[in-house]
């Protein structure tokens, strides 16, 4: 099971759970149409977010990982938020010289009342990444023939 | 009195104080030192600073905590003792620095490289200095290499020789390589393009055999025993032999140094099979340098562990 | 582990774009899942029951929901799995409403999506282990933010109850907007006569203190036990002494001070009793229109006072109170009209607001009750009312109703027709909102019986002309354009959040909307809770409402923070950190990060070692990221946990 073939991509999100999974609520209530893609991860907080998990999704084949949290000032533990921005715009410094768009990861803050936001952010992170298309997947182990070429 | 001369008397008067100064002594062939550590005036005969001590005896500090020690620094040791400090991983009142002018220290891949087809390095029977060269007696013969040839990459973006908070310094300051590292090597790896530092990694990383010297050689991986890649617990990493998992492994380990990393190069030094680890920690320390002027060793606080209200350096996205 | 799992047809608000009975099949293949089968109304009683029953037929150790969103129904579930002797922490859901069926129409994408995120909630299941909650004392006293009559009732409704009562409010004296209306709608009661005797209540419960002209600093703590800091605002008067004689008041020789309580219809003097029967009665010194403070020399106040209560050296001073819940009541404040240019932008003196209006009114205002034009102290005879200055206005980002406008300004049509009865009224509005009781008949009386007319449109321009104003605008019934010559012109200005609401949102670690108005739990079922427990709305502040709806919701915060701290001890939420001692290598970087100095290092035979101080915690995880040996695990949301949901999505 998987994605569906030629149709959606592999899109993980983490969202806490105060403001942007709330945010993410809002928009279903108010059926504000989305796309497909994305499976949401609940964390009680975008502090809880290791760089590490988003890394773990994107060398384990995913081709888009979007984070979002509480607008700083307004995180329901006070400062998660600012340790996690800190944390993920340091990330996007590994990215590209581990030869993974940079592009296949943001971040962003988006309240529990702001679905239409939230709408806004899938939608175009989720054109992001299909335009970007699928990431090649790391080999586990590459051609026998180039190995000490 | 030379400068080892300066750091032996710089040691004695340290000793009564200290349980052991860790320093370099020889090691298992004469083109490579070894740690040593000095527990008497009796172990002090073997010591000897400069162009071969390449081990950063910071290493030792964080095991040693407990007891006054003291140790000897290159600029670059020093750099992680200050880290290790601000990190309280230990108290620096515990450790009593002495430092020296660096100028540079060896990188034996590249002698290996100079020598190629003539001998092994293993078969360098004895190494002498000449000025900005060295000696080699090898099988076939007296080898004289330029130093600035075999000298680690890392010393040649250099801004700190000289052991900034050191206790005792001896010698005379010696002025910095660089004033800042400008990161020219990420650059120039990162304009490869995406596609190749994919398939970079995926055949060095093939290469790897999880010996996970990288990390016993660095002096701010904490977790000694506790590593996730032994216990598997939480569980990161597999057994496998896959390039996933020890691509993984090095991307562990460069994000748990990101805002620590002070650019010793001991990881990648240490590797067996010469992969390049140190550039992914690098890519994160240019990053961190760029957005909170934050460079490891300073004695500052961490900045991946403070925040600030308002981030004047990030730009974040406004998905307008 | 038996997993069992439920896939909620919600009606057919899942079904009918999600294929239950499939997601359900493949539910059935995944790792431990022992019974998989679609249901109906997974939260109504025969859905609970039908979970209960296969618990008990099926010998199930977990239990996966798919339906709505955690939020909504997951504490529903644990009480239900609960009763079925399953732990309640060892339960999952996979919200396939809100992200799925909700969101999108493509049933096979909908149904795959569905069965992928039940994949999720089964991996994370599997390592979810019982969790057992421990309890602590609570702090029985109640912290009451603002004044108004929400607060006020607030109060008045928990301290009659038996409870503590601490009220902060940031204005000399308590009563709100309330206390400064003329009369109120639908009854045309006169506004003080109704406020005022709860006002003294305030000031007379033995289960009240009350802190006027003071400021919420800072709040710390959780549930049950926050600790507040409050700021007393120097008043340059000793309260104590003070008798509210008002001898200072009349003696001042600063007669220009802008006055607040009065909305600067007429000056009055630097120290002040806002009103006649303001609570607390006692004189206040502001300080940025005293000669003493100014120019260094006065004291007249000081030198008149029979009680020597006048100090000009007194300090802002902070008291620290521990309270075990919080109602925040802080109300409104009206938009800022002036960047109407159209509308003169505050440059012609014959326009006012309505709650200027409102003092005009008022016998106790500056007017004593006489309706004048400010130009030049002559009664108005033609009036006209400007609705939705600063409401349903997107183009100054007030796209939405204030609410009590159109109410408000029929009573005030009404007053005018009573105390000028050769007047005549003029209202131009947008649509007439009066869905109260008793409300539209109201506004039926001011046409039929009080004569205003009601002019449908927008007022395009307001101009000097010949000492009146003329007022245009289109009546859009009519298709014309209309011009009516005013001798005064009332404003009704929308409402906004109070100024600084967002900071004390943050300070209470609330929630709140791109406006500033507090977020409550859930727009249906949790109108007067915030997602942070323990702290409860009333009023405006969480959005905008009139009297007898802040009232019921001041009366409804009450309930909800006393059904809290009836109970002598409260059950944690075991969802926290806890640190596994021999993997801890103390390093230091949890206890450094946590924004709760829940984290202590402690000695362990030499090492030192991080320790959670469990009631602290709150449960963030922020120390888990950070731990790098992963020696520090947020139960429940531990890291083995995400790495197995984003190894269900992303196999390696």
């Amino acid at each position: 099971m998987s994605v569906l073939e030629g149709k959606e991509l592999r899109i993980v999100g983490f969202l806490c759970n105060w403001c942007s999974y709330g945010g993410a609520d809002t928009a279903g209530v108010g059926r504000f149409t989305q796309p497909t893609d994305l499976r949401i991860v609940r964390v009680p907080c975008s502090g809880r977010i290791n760089p590490l998990f988003v890394m773990k999704a994107l060398i384990g084949g995913a081709d888009g990982v979007l984070v979002s949290g509480c607008h700083p000032r307004d995180c329901h533990y006070a400062e998660g938020n600012y340790y996690a921005r800190r944390r993920l715009e340091v990330l996007k410094g590994l990215l590209p010289v581990l030869g993974i768009d940079p592009r296949r990861f943001e971040y962003t803050w988006v309240s529990a009342s702001e679905g239409q936001r939230w709408q806004h952010v899938v939608s175009s992170f989720t054109a992001q990444i299909h335009a970007l298309g699928p990431a090649a997947r790391f080999t586990e182990a590459p051609e026998p023939a180039r190995l000490g070429a | 009195m030379s400068i080892q001369d300066e750091l032996k008397s710089a040691i004695t008067a340290a000793l009564p104080d200290v349980s052991c100064v860790v320093g370099w002594g020889a090691g298992p062939e004469p083109l490579r030192a070894a740690p040593l550590f000095i527990r008497g005036e009796a172990d002090l005969e073997g010591f000897s600073a400069g162009f071969l001590s390449v081990n950063n005896p910071a290493l030792y500090l964080p095991s040693l905590k407990g007891s006054k020690v003291g140790v000897v620094v290159k600029g670059c040791d020093a750099r992680s003792v200050g880290q290790l400090a601000a990190e309280t991983l230990i108290k620096r009142e515990e450790v009593h620095v002495i430092g020296y002018p660096c100028r540079g220290v060896i990188d034996v891949d590249k002698v290996a490289a100079k020598l190629a087809g003539a001998c092994e390095t293993g078969e360098v029977a004895a190494l002498r200095e000449d000025g900005d060269d060295v000696l080699l007696n090898t099988p076939k013969g007296e080898v004289r290499l330029a130093k600035k040839d075999i000298t680690a990459d890392k010393c040649g973006r250099c801004a700190f020789p000289n052991a900034g908070n050191a206790d005792v310094f001896v010698g005379e300051r010696c002025a910095p390589v660089v004033t800042e590292d400008g990161y020219a090597d990420i650059a120039d790896f990162e304009a490869r393009g995406l596609d190749e530092l994919k398939a970079f990694w995926e055949q060095e990383m093939s290469r790897c055999i999880r010996c996970y010297a990288c990390r016993n050689a660095c002096p701010l991986c904490v977790c000694r025993d506790q590593c996730v890649a032994m216990s598997r617990e939480p569980h990161w990493l597999s057994q496998g032999d896959g390039v996933r998992d020890k691509l993984f492994f090095q991307i562990i380990h460069a994000v748990h140094l990101s805002g620590r990393c002070t650019g010793c190069g001991e990881c990648e030094r240490a590797c067996p099979l010469g992969i390049p680890v140190l550039k992914l920690k690098r890519a994160l320390s240019r990053r961190v340098e760029k957005l909170f002027g934050y460079k490891a060793g300073g004695g500052d606080t961490p900045p991946l562990l403070t925040f600030l209200v308002e981030e004047p350096t990030i730009k974040e996205r406004d998905w307008k | 582990m038996k997993i069992g799992v439920f896939i909620c047809h919600c009606g057919s608000n899942i079904a009918g774009t999600v294929d239950c009975a499939a997601v359900a099949e493949r539910a059935s293949t995944y790792p431990d899942v022992v019974y998989a089968t679609d249901i109906m109304y997974a939260c109504a009683e025969p859905g609970q029951d039908a979970i209960i029953a296969a618990i008990k037929k099926h010998g199930l150790t977990g239990v996966v929901v798919a339906s709505c969103t955690p939020r909504m129904h997951e504490p529903t579930f644990r009480k239900a799995v609960e009763r079925a002797g399953v732990n309640r922490y060892m339960f999952e859901m996979a919200n396939i409403r809100e992200h799925v069926s909700w969101i999108g129409k493509d049933i096979e994408a909908n149904t795959n999506k569905a069965a992928e995120l039940v994949r999720m909630a089964a991996a994370k299941l599997r390592l979810d282990r019982e969790l057992k909650p421990k309890s602590f004392p609570v702090t029985k006293r109640l912290l009451v933010i603002g004044g108004g009559v929400a607060g006020i009732q607030a109060a008045l409704d928990a301290a009659d109850a038996g409870l503590e009562v601490v009220m902060v409010e940031k204005q000399p004296t308590i009563g709100g907007k309330m206390a400064k209306l003329d009369k109120t709608f639908p009854t045309v009661d006169c506004s003080s006569c109704i406020l005022g005797p709860r006002m003294v209540d305030v000031a007379q419960h033995p289960n009240i203190t009350l802190y006027a002209y003071a400021e919420l600093e800072e709040v710390s703590g959780y549930v049950g036990n926050f600790d507040v800091k409050i700021r007393k605002k120097a008043t340059y008067v000793d309260w104590d002494k003070c008798t509210g004689c008002g001898l200072c008041t009349e003696k001042c020789p600063s007669k220009k001070s802008y006055d607040r309580f009065n909305e600067g219809v007429g000056p009055t003097t630097a120290i002040i009793i806002p009103f006649p029967q303001a609570i607390p009665k006692k004189a206040s010194i502001e300080r940025e229109y005293c000669r003493q403070f100014n120019k260094g020399k006065c004291g007249v106040c000081a030198k008149v006072c029979p009680t020597g209560a006048v100090n000009y050296e007194m300090q802002d001073e902070t008291v620290e109170v521990k309270v075990g819940g919080i109602v925040a009541a802080t109300g409104y404040d009206l938009v800022d009209w002036k960047v109407y240019s159209e509308y003169g932008g505050g440059r012609y003196p014959d326009v006012v607001t309505s709650l200027q209006y409102e003092r005009m009114l008022s016998a106790s205002g500056p007017t004593g009750g006489h309706v004048k034009r400010p130009s030049d102290g002559t009664e108005p005879v033609n009036v006209v009312f400007v609705q939705c200055v600063g409401s349903r206005d997107p183009s100054i980002g007030r796209p939405y109703c204030s609410g009590f406008c159109c109410m408000y300004t029929a009573k005030q049509a009404i007053l005018t027709k009573d105390h000028i009865p050769g007047s005549q009224s003029y209202v131009f509005y947008m649509d007439i909102r009066s869905p109260g009781k008793g409300y539209d008949e109201f506004t039926r009386r001011v046409q039929e019986e009080y004569g205003a007319r009601y002019v449908r449109g927008r007022v395009s321009m307001i101009y000097p002309k010949g000492g009146k104003l003329m007022v245009r605008g289109a009546d859009t019934l009519m298709g014309t354009q209309v011009e009516v010559e005013a001798d005064l012109v009332v404003l009704a200005v929308g409402a906004e959040a109070s100024a600084n609401s967002s900071a004390l949102a943050e300070k209470l670690r609330i929630s709140y909307d791109g406006y500033g108005f507090f977020m409550e739990g859930h727009p249906k079922l949790k109108p007067v809770e915030t997602n942070t427990a323990g702290v409860f709305l009333a009023g405006s502040c969480q959005g905008l409402k009139d009297i007898p709806s802040s009232v019921a919701q001041g009366s409804a915060a009450a309930a909800k923070a006393l059904g809290l701290l009836s109970r002598d001890m409260l059950d944690s939420d075991p969802q926290i950190a806890s640190v596994s001692v021999n993997r801890c290598v103390g390093c230091r970087k949890c206890i450094e990060v946590c924004p709760f100095k829940a984290i202590q290092e402690v000695d362990m035979r030499g090492q030192p070692k991080a320790e959670v101080i469990e009631t602290v915690c709150q449960g963030c995880g922020l120390c888990n990221a950070t731990c790098p040996q992963g020696a520090i695990q947020l139960s429940h949301f531990t890291d083995n946990q995400i790495l197995a949901e984003v190894e269900a999505l992303c196999r390696f």
